[in-house]
């Protein structure tokens, strides 16, 4: 039954929000139509989500706190990760809650001081790790890494604008490599995933493939 | 070690602290270069500019989060400007938890800049989970998909939602992003099934991909990363976070191909030394 329930679940609701797609009017002649079955669905998605977002920090919590408990290497990062999150979320609820307009400027600060410059520091230093790796990556030692060069070092150029200055055609053969090089392999993966994301959706929905499941 | 070998293995602790000189300068002596608008940056443009600010709304998107905000954030402000410069009202809304924060920075800049009426001109909605789902619930109901904004005021009584039933009634959407969900998910939810405008703007890495989808159409208008950012605020005038940057990509481009040429340099002339 923990098995066959899902399934069920799964299939009922597929087929009824992809007839949703293709059909409209009342269902049955009833009062309740296919759009207001498919609203009702989504809104099920909504909460099914919300909840997900408060298991997911019920179980960070649980592997850090084991983590802290048992004093595994690495636990001063699990204490601050605990420690900001209880923080976040303290002053978030309160916030929503008992806002007043000190409370909002607490939370906003957070987020503009710590955790926005945070991130962007993070971003930032991938271009020093790019600059170190291009440098040893980019040798010109077969026909297919050379090709990869000179298409990196045009597209660099067209991507900046001093390239346009150096020479005009930078940001025209950056273009073309974009537009139709780029776009001819693009389309194909893109066929391709659609096409395989159709057959995996049918093998869910019909319960051949029941990986998100979980092991038996 | 030859001198050769010496320039293929150069220290990365070397190459870092170039770029990072590199990339101070022109923080500090913009070099001025002169910008080229792209035409995916122009039809963005252009779509505002068409949007009539006695009817029409527009639905702002923040779907990014910290780590991708660098060449993100700059394209949500200017954009913003925009729409705050031509009066059109819009309602911002996220379907990532850092959303709404980006939201009210962004309507912190334009408050500084114009004179714009919260609840009436703009709005931040907030964060709305469920990711696709979340896209498709809030595209069929816009109006019930919140029932306080990310203020807590009432989202019925305001004048900025009054007719808004239906992502039908928006005139345009413009989506920043950095990842899931993006242009997929709004193609797929949004754009595909009511054919509502569709523009987005999203981090330069992920320009390649969103390219089949600007040459079909279905995405109308592109900003391609800080580059996009900085042209947008060419078109508009208003020179910012993004134009200021351009001169460090410039330079920082430069040194990485600069490194790359000697390295192969050094590499070829250590082959034939060899030979």
């Amino acid at each position: 039954m923990r098995r066959e329930v899902p399934l069920v679940i799964t299939f009922v609701i597929g087929v009824l929000l992809i007839a949703s797609y293709f059909l409209q009017g009342p269902i049955l002649g009833g009062e309740y139509t296919w759009k207001t079955l498919s609203s009702d669905i989504t809104n099920w998605g909504v909460l099914v989500s919300a909840f997900a977002v408060g298991i997911a920090a019920v179980n960070l919590t649980r592997i850090h706190g084991n983590k802290i408990t048992n004093q595994r290497p690495g636990f001063i990062n699990s204490i601050a990760l605990i420690g900001t999150m209880v923080i976040f979320i303290a002053v978030g609820v309160f916030n929503k809650h008992f806002g007043t307009a000190g409370t909002r400027a607490l939370f906003q600060n957070m987020f503009d001081y710590i955790l926005s410059p945070l991130g962007a520091a993070m971003f930032a230093i991938i271009a020093f790790y790019v600059a170190s790796a291009s440098y040893r990556a980019f040798r010109a030692r077969s026909a297919e890494a050379t090709m990869l060069l000179i298409a990196a070092i045009i597209m660099m150029m067209a991507s900046a604008p001093i390239g346009a200055l150096i020479w005009s055609k930078f940001p025209v053969i950056g273009k073309w490599l974009l537009d139709v090089v780029n776009m001819a392999g693009q389309r194909g993966i893109r066929l391709g995933v659609a096409i395989g994301g159709f057959a995996a959706s049918m093998r869910i929905l019909l319960g051949i493939d029941r990986g998100h499941l979980g092991s038996e | 070690m030859n001198w050769l070998d010496k320039l293929q293995q150069i220290d990365r602790r070397v190459i870092y602290t170039l770029l990072l000189v590199v990339l101070l300068i022109p923080m500090f002596r913009p070099l001025g270069i002169p910008l080229e608008v792209n035409m995916t940056t122009q039809k963005v443009y252009d779509l505002v500019q068409a949007l009539d600010p006695a009817r029409d709304v527009a639905l702002f998107v923040m779907d990014y989060s910290p780590g991708g905000s660098p060449d993100v954030h700059p394209q949500a402000l200017i954009v913003a400007e925009h729409l705050a410069q031509r009066g059109v009202r819009t309602i911002m809304v996220s379907f990532v938890d850092a959303g709404p924060m980006f939201a009210e920075q962004v309507l912190d800049h334009v408050s500084k800049k114009y004179d714009i009426v919260y609840g009436t001109d703009f709005v931040n909605l907030g964060y709305l989970a469920g990711m696709e789902t979340a896209i498709k619930n809030f595209a069929e109901a816009p109006h019930t998909a919140f029932e306080r904004d990310f203020r807590n005021n009432p989202v019925a009584s305001m004048p900025i939602m009054a007719g808004i039933t239906h992502i039908t009634d928006i005139a345009f959407i413009i989506d920043f992003q950095t990842g899931d969900p993006g242009y997929n998910a709004f193609l797929k939810q949004v754009q595909g099934p009511y054919g509502v405008t569709y523009a987005a703007g999203i981090v330069t890495v992920s320009v390649p991909n969103a390219m089949p989808f600007v040459q079909s159409g279905q995405i109308s208008g592109l900003l391609q990363g800080l580059r996009g950012a900085a042209e947008y605020e060419v078109l508009v005038g208003s020179p910012g976070a993004g134009a200021a940057k351009m001169d460090a990509q410039s330079l920082g481009h430069l040194l990485i191909i600069g490194f790359i040429i000697v390295g192969n340099v050094a590499y070829f002339l250590n082959k034939k030394k060899a030979v």
